[in-house]
């Protein structure tokens, strides 16, 4: 019986290509991966925005009225709904001029629980350093 | 943690700066082995100057134009099979800048 | 001997990166050890069945087909990046599996190394 923790750093930007919008996706799809381990066995998510990476948390994204594509905010969202930790690296959310106000910090309207933790670098390359695998997007 | 990062392109990856292992390892692979072979102005590329054990991959190196001999001193030039061995014998996390 | 699995999203023509993971898949296999490669996003078209031989494109049908007969290394794409695509099952080269996320997510837990390449 083991858990083993990996870490999706999310480092590019939304929408010009398909990297963040990936590192969602297969970061949720750990919450169907028991099917493939022997029981007791799982897998801890934590997913990480840094750099210019925290433009992929911002508020009120039109992709899907736009486009037709869900957005990275929907994403979050639902990364939030199914429990995963989402964290957001405070300094780089400085550097850009950002605050809270201005990112998704919760998904209340779906029923998530938990909200996005804003954190300093340093608690991000911690949870680097104590996760089994990194995937850097 | 023992961490080597792979440095595809030749330019200055900005999280580089910030990653940091006990031990701690850059392979230049694709264009990111231009950072061994060209100096820019007359200067080598900062990441030569990284606390790091430096890697380029030989048939990058040779699809473009160069030989070992025209890497900088501070550069192991090693193979796709040597590539293999760090991975498994020297490093456990891996980061593809 | 150890596990490798790769994961890698990079298309087969328009990037070298994905003829940089068959390379290292390819030596790992050399040595011994056991590969998984996993292809999300444009990636997944490395799956396709069909593919011409041109030396101006990349070509990695031929070394995949030969790494499969190996019985230690498998490749898998995924569904719905395949599917997005156009490719299902029958589009698929022989020996190539399709999975959903969570299966890349699981060969990661057995493996003792993950090369994880993103997009470009």
């Amino acid at each position: 019986m083991a858990i083993k923790k990996y870490a999706f750093i999310i480092e590019k930007l939304p929408y010009k290509s398909e990297t963040s919008r990936l590192a969602l996706t297969h970061a949720i799809a750990s919450q169907t991966v028991e099917i493939y381990l022997d029981d007791g066995d799982n897998v801890e998510p934590v997913i990480a925005f840094i750099g210019e990476g925290v433009l992929n948390c911002l508020k009120d994204q039109k992709a899907l009225d736009i486009y037709g594509v869900t957005s990275l905010e929907m994403h979050i969202k639902n990364a939030l709904l199914l429990d995963l930790r989402v964290l957001v690296c405070k300094e780089d959310l400085e550097k850009f001029g950002l605050t809270e106000d201005q990112i998704v910090m919760d998904a209340e309207e779906l029923g998530a629980e938990i909200t996005t933790e804003v954190v300093p670098y340093e608690q991000i390359h911690q949870e680097m350093e104590s996760a089994d695998h990194i995937m850097f997007f | 943690m023992k961490l080597v990062v792979f440095v595809n392109d030749y330019k200055e990856p900005p999280i580089l700066d910030r990653l940091k292992a006990d031990k701690f390892g850059i392979v230049f692979v694709q264009n990111g082995v231009y950072h061994c072979t060209l100096k820019k102005d007359g200067s080598t590329s900062a990441l030569l100057s990284k606390d790091a054990e430096l890697y380029a991959l030989s048939e990058d190196l040779e699809s473009r134009g160069f030989k070992a001999e025209d890497v900088d001193s501070k550069v192991k030039v090693i193979n796709y099979e040597g590539l293999v061995d760090l991975i498994f014998n020297d490093y456990e996390k891996i980061i593809w800048l | 001997m150890g596990k490798l699995t790769i994961g890698c999203f990079s298309s087969l023509v328009g990037s070298m990166t994905l003829d940089f993971a068959v390379k290292l898949a390819e030596a790992a296999v050399k040595k011994g050890h056991e590969v998984d490669l996993w292809l999300s996003g444009n990636a997944t078209m490395l799956g396709k069945t069909r593919q011409s031989k041109f030396r101006d494109y990349s070509y990695l049908a031929g070394t995949v087909e030969e790494l499969i007969k190996t019985g230690k290394f498998q490749i898998t794409i995924c569904e719905a990046c395949a599917k997005a695509r156009g490719i299902d099952k029958e589009d698929t080269m022989e020996g190539v599996n399709i999975h959903s996320m969570d299966w890349y997510l699981a060969s990661a837990f057995s493996a003792d190394r993950v090369f994880h390449i993103g997009g470009e």
